[in-house]
């Protein structure tokens, strides 16, 4: 059997970094990678990007040496992703404060609102209303976080996470401050408002969820494959013969609701940014099925059905 | 800061797309122009520009001599001030590559403008004002009439010169013009609960102007040496470059 030989060339300065002799020709990138790590430790495999290329798109973890256009001696070129932390950290980390910072709020702990407010109760039903729907939300994505979602990737650039904790804590100490503060004015339409804006929310949440165990289904457990998502027995999955991402519907509309329930700018205002950058990773998930499928139903739209 | 981060945005992306023609910041000659109709368009636009700002700086002169003394001299031209800098606003479609950095530094001209010295009619009298207004003034003339001459291939050094050394003295004075203006408006803002409004109302929501102008304030600490270090470092590379073509003539 022929062994391949490796050398790993840094991308901007053409340094030769790394040489492999008597690699196997079924070794994975993955494989390399680990071997690459043994020689400089400080680079581990989550943030190494080898491709073919200098400029080029980054190897897969799964290609195999073998199949890949090159001679027995193979030229790869390496460029550092930069420190990585993992999608699961992450999503633990930005939904967990959210969770808690509301709680803050709803209980009144003192230095927030005056004095004479320390761990008070609201009179308004909606505000207790409120804090429940808020803190179901949370430790649901928790939960599916830790139990239902099927990572492609295992990082992502460790910058990231003081972006994503900045946006979701901010934005729920903002949206908290109001809901629950002692000036807080109840919806105009009372009663029929909130009972509408709950409905709203908690079909939302339910379609949410069902949208979440049918894409985990579509993926076997460590597998990283990509299938077209098709309605199930489950109504609330119905909505993917309408559109790409019924997920990131579901979950504008869960806000759209709480906006709607708690009659507050703030939540409205967080609904909107959410929904354009929902609709902005929408647009692209669309964009690669269309890509990857020939066969992808013509029928979809990427967020909203028919407009978007 | 808008002073500098005018200068900033255009440099920092190479003049972005059709606007500049010759590659500036990159220091690379790549002669990449826009089509004749575009050009033409960007030419009469900066000449445009580059006049608007002129009738600015003559109106200034003209009000100074009329007046005796440089005191609320805002008033004089405060039309035309507000006109070619809310003009600027069209800049932003014309520079597709620095779109976040051009939006950033009009924003925050158009917002001091009309936010600030237009919305508080006392500090209007103020100083600080003219200091802002005379920093951009300069900085503007040069600016513009250095798209121009670019456009037509064309470009004096001085122009050139004056485009990446004024910056020097001038940004920090826009910003000591701008900072003061902000801090002068403070106490009429919070005095008259200007675009703030307060808790309880029915979309349960509050805004405090004061403490934004505040926070606006603060983040020129971040911003402001960030920008005026990386137009040092654009001009070590553009006004070395020409010093090596220089030789070669």
């Amino acid at each position: 059997m022929k062994h391949y030989e490796v050398e790993i060339l840094d991308a901007k300065t053409r340094e030769k970094l790394c040489f492999l002799d008597k690699v196997e020709p079924q070794a994975t990138i993955a494989e390399i990678k680990n071997l690459f790590t043994k020689t400089h430790p400080q680079w581990y495999p989550a943030r190494q990007s080898l491709r073919l290329d200098p400029k080029g798109k980054s190897l897969k973890d799964e290609d195999v040496l073998q199949k890949l256009p090159v001679g027995t001696t193979a030229t790869l070129y390496f460029r550092d992703l930069g420190a990585q932390i993992s999608w699961v950290t992450v999503f633990l980390t930005e939904y967990a404060g959210p969770l808690f910072i509301y709680l803050l709020f709803y209980f009144r702990v003192p230095f927030i609102y005056g004095h004479k407010y320390d761990f008070t109760s609201s009179r308004h039903t909606v505000v207790h209303l409120a804090c429940i729907c808020h803190s179901f939300h949370y430790v649901k994505r928790l939960l599916e976080t830790l139990f239902v979602h099927r990572f492609s990737h295992g990082t992502m650039p460790l910058r990231n996470i003081f972006k994503n904790c900045t946006y979701y804590w901010g934005f729920a100490a903002w949206m908290a401050y109001y809901i629950n503060h002692p000036l807080y004015t109840p919806p105009t339409y009372g009663a029929q408002q909130i009972k509408l804006a709950l409905a709203i929310f908690v079909i939302c949440q339910l379609g949410n969820f069902s949208i979440h165990m049918a894409l985990r289904d579509l993926r076997p457990a460590g597998s990283k494959t990509r299938k077209i998502p098709y309605p199930t027995k489950n109504p609330f999955t119905w909505l993917f013969l309408l559109v790409s991402c019924p997920n990131y519907t579901y979950e504008v509309g869960s806000w759209i609701g709480f906006a709607i329930m708690t009659q507050c700018l703030p939540v409205a205002l967080f609904s909107l940014v959410g929904f354009t950058q929902m609709t902005i990773w929408a647009k692209g998930k669309h964009r690669s099925y269309l890509k990857e499928f020939r066969d992808y139903p013509p029928l979809r739209m990427p967020i909203i059905p028919f407009l978007l | 800061m808008a002073a500098a981060a005018a200068t900033a945005a255009t440099k920092g992306n190479g003049g972005g797309g059709g606007r500049a023609g010759v590659g500036e910041a990159s220091g690379t000659r790549k002669k990449k122009g826009p089509g004749p109709v575009a050009t033409a368009y960007l030419v009469i636009y900066n000449v445009v520009m580059t006049a608007g700002w002129l009738v600015i700086a003559v109106g200034l002169v003209r009000a100074y001599l009329a007046k005796g003394s440089y005191h609320s001299l805002y008033y004089s031209i405060e039309k035309p001030l507000k006109f070619f800098q809310t003009g600027a606003l069209l800049e932003v479609r014309i520079v597709p590559s620095s779109v976040v950095l051009t939006s950033f530094q009009v924003m925050s001209r158009v917002f001091l403008i009309w936010a600030v010295t237009h919305s508080v009619k006392e500090v209007q009298s103020e100083d600080s004002v003219l200091l802002f207004v005379i920093a951009w003034t300069i900085t503007e003339i040069i600016r513009y009439s250095f798209y121009t001459f670019s456009l037509l291939n064309h470009l004096p050094y001085i122009i050139k010169w004056a485009r990446y050394t004024l910056f020097i003295v001038l940004y920090p004075m826009g910003v000591a013009g701008e900072l003061l203006t902000v801090y002068a408006a403070l106490p009429f803002v919070r005095q008259a609960g200007l675009y703030s409004i307060s808790l309880p109302n029915k979309y349960n929501f509050s805004f405090d102007y004061y403490a934004f102008l505040i926070l606006i304030m603060m983040s020129y600490i971040p911003i402001f040496p960030q920008l005026y270090f990386h137009m040092i470092h654009q001009r070590r590379k553009v006004l070395s470059r020409t010093e090596e073509y220089k030789k070669f003539e």
